[in-house]
């Protein structure tokens, strides 16, 4: 079953009347349950094409289908929404709430959804649990590393059990050991608990790491290969 | 967190605790202004008003209709013992006076000027008026068995070069059309302060303007004093009903009616302590824009991740609004107690306005010291404005926030 269906998506962006083609006809199923990089030159889309899966923006053109919902005729509050349950957020930095302790900031999700206090709390105790941060749940992100604040931004996208986590680059402002753990981290829940994954990277480490690597070049998908290792 | 929406505003609040302290300073000290402006311009215009109408005209005068517009010796009334009665049992008139009121002559030696006579019961008088108290040393005021005998101003006797004990000659006209005319020995001056009081007026014994001026039970004015201004209308209404079936047509006039110079006078102070306050508004209001406006521009970032884990707009922008209503609502605690402290202080220390006696002399002002009065109104009404501009004003920042596209957001770093 296909979490993530794209068809055909364009996406065109007007700056000062010039026309920047960011997605030129993008193709691409992710199925749950599923480890996948995006790679590709700066500039290429990665995040415009995270950006449209996550419905943080419209295609210009092109079908979007996460779970089985179609993206492009939904409102903007149905979007919201759908962020909220269904599609876990972790950007490159400065994921997290800044007056909220690490434990807060997962529970904020919790909250939205309007979940009630004690099953909030277990909740996100469990999963800061599972990314390692019980001894650091009180704290608030500017006593956290930086590696920590990402686990607690992953956390929080896997918190509400969403049908797949986008991450714009995860790594990118961490040192090579701490994306290297961020990243073992995201691969124990994916094998763990099936939480599917989409992130984009630079990083060849990361790369390497996936199970499917999909890349970009101006706005294309260019090659599209399972790894068969672990 | 149950309040998730509340407690991130509390907390955003103190998340820059100088700007934060900055904006209560700023709100406190403008609150506190306007309060205190306000309480210094009420307790002055309370003590204008209390000097006005302790030195003659009352809270309240009942005159014959027509007597107040055309100011003749004609139109005069009785006061009936049922309006007597009814002014004695009223708790909140503190006293009322009969007066006989004329225009007249006077000649002293080769001096002649028009003066204005008043016949009062010297001692009712003193229950409403406090010329008494303005006699000048050498002299006293009237008593009840006094006949010829009178008090003037003391500018009239310095203009006519008389002094207590001397004797003038006064002519007139009697309420029945006959020559009013009478030798008068004066036996005390007064210094009001008014210039027109002490320039023109001639206190005599009620008894003796009765029959000098042919008056029989006639008087020309009922002046009535209250225990408090506030209580001016609740009297007034009283009076009016109960006088209505009366055979003469009567007046009943306020002291805001009888002396309209002084209500106007509170009226342009009054418009210029709002555009004082206006002022002061405004920069309360422009200190909290300020600092929203920085607060929210420093966390657009904040705002995308918040809008892409999906908070909604509105709860972005209510958020906001509650992080100004917790500025506001301390910043006004601030401004309340400091204020009510300033005012308080000069309540219980007046400001003394002695240089200025001279401008201000003309109602009969003579105290130079004057009270700050805060009231209820003037604390409530500072608040509910601040408040109200903290909030309007939060509204612009506090929508923008909301309209925000959380991936150019996002791109801020
Ligand atoms: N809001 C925008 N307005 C105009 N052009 C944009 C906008 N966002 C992205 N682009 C353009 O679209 C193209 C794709 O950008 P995108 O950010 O998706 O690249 P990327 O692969 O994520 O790059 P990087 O690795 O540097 O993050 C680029 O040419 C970029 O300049
Ligand atoms: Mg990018």
């Amino acid at each position: 079953m296909n979490i993530i269906e794209l068809e055909n998506v364009y996406k065109n962006y007007e700056t000062h009347g010039n026309i920047i083609p960011a997605l030129r006809g993008v193709n691409l199923q992710i199925a749950k349950g599923e480890f996948a990089a995006l790679a590709g030159p700066s500039g290429s889309g990665k995040t415009t094409l995270l950006n449209i899966i996550g419905g943080l923006d419209q295609p210009t053109s092109g079908s979007v289908t996460v779970g089985n919902t179609r993206l492009n005729q939904l409102s903007k509050k149905a979007i919201s929404d759908l962020r909220l349950r269904k599609i876990g957020f972790v950007f490159q930095a400065y994921n997290l709430i800044p007056v909220l302790t690490a434990i807060e900031n997962v529970e904020y999700v919790l909250l939205l959804q309007g979940i009630n206090k004690k099953d909030r709390l277990t909740r996100s105790k469990d999963v800061l649990r599972e990314v390692g941060l019980e001894k650091e749940m009180y704290r608030p992100p500017h006593e956290l590393s930086g590696g920590q604040q990402q686990r607690v931004a992953v956390a929080r996208a896997i918190v509400s059990s969403p049908d797949i986590v986008l991450a714009d680059e995860p790594t990118a402002n961490l040192d090579q050991k701490t994306g290297a753990h961020l990243l073992a981290m995201m691969r124990e829940l994916n094998l763990r608990e099936h939480i599917t994954f989409l992130f984009s990277t630079h990083d060849p480490m990361v790369m390497e790491h996936s199970k499917r690597l999909i890349n970009l070049i101006d706005g294309r998908i260019v090659s599209d290969e399972i790894h068969s290792k672990p | 967190m149950e309040n998730i929406i509340a407690q991130l505003a509390w907390r955003n609040v103190w998340r820059n605790k100088r700007r934060t302290v900055l904006t209560f300073l700023t709100i406190m000290v403008g609150g506190a202004m306007i309060i205190f402006i306000n309480s210094i311009a009420k307790g002055g215009h309370d003590q204008m008003i209390e000097d006005a109408v302790a030195l003659n005209t009352g809270h309240i005068q009942i005159h014959e209709k027509g007597f107040w517009e055309n100011q003749t010796i004609d139109y005069a009334f009785q006061l009936s013992p049922e309006l007597n009665q009814r002014l004695e049992e009223n708790p909140h008139v503190t006293g009322h006076s009969r007066r006989i009121q004329a225009g007249g002559l006077l000649s002293f030696r080769d001096n002649t000027r028009g003066i204005f006579i008043q016949g009062i019961d010297p001692e009712m008088e003193k229950q409403v008026s406090n010329l008494h108290e303005k006699i000048m040393p050498g002299g006293r005021f009237l008593r009840s068995d006094d006949t010829t005998q009178v008090v003037i101003g003391s500018t009239l006797a310095k203009n006519i070069g008389a002094r207590v004990n001397d004797t003038f000659a006064m002519i007139s006209q009697g309420f029945d059309g006959s020559i009013a005319a009478e030798r008068l020995t004066i036996v005390g001056l007064f210094k009001s302060g008014n210039p027109e009081y002490d320039r023109e007026v001639v206190l005599m014994p009620l008894s003796q303007a009765r029959s000098t001026f042919t008056m029989m039970n006639y008087i020309h004015t009922l002046a009535i004093r209250l225990d408090e201004a506030a209580h001016l209308n609740m009297v007034k209404d009283d009076i009016v009903r109960f006088t209505s079936k009366s055979e003469t047509q009567l007046e009943v006039m306020g002291w805001d009616e009888l002396m309209p110079e002084l209500v106007q006078f509170i009226v342009m102070d009054d418009i210029s302590g709002y555009i004082f306050d206006f002022i002061l508004f405004l920069v309360v209001a422009f200190g909290i824009l300020n600092t929203i406006q920085m607060s929210v521009f420093e966390r657009t970032r904040e705002f995308g991740v918040m809008l892409s884990i999906g908070t909604r707009p509105q709860q972005i922008s209510a958020m906001i609004l509650m992080e100004s209503v917790y500025i506001a609502l301390i910043g006004i605690i601030l401004a309340i107690g400091f204020g009510y402290a300033i005012s308080l202080y000069f309540e219980i220390n007046p400001i003394d306005y002695s240089k200025f006696s001279e401008e201000i002399a003309v109602w009969g002002i003579s105290t130079t010291l004057y009270p700050a009065k805060t009231t209820f109104i003037n604390i409530a009404m500072t608040s509910l404005f601040t408040f109200l501009l903290a909030v309007l004003f939060s509204i612009f920042p506090a929508r923008r926030a909301a309209k925000l596209n959380p991936i150019q957001a996002i791109r801020k770093l």
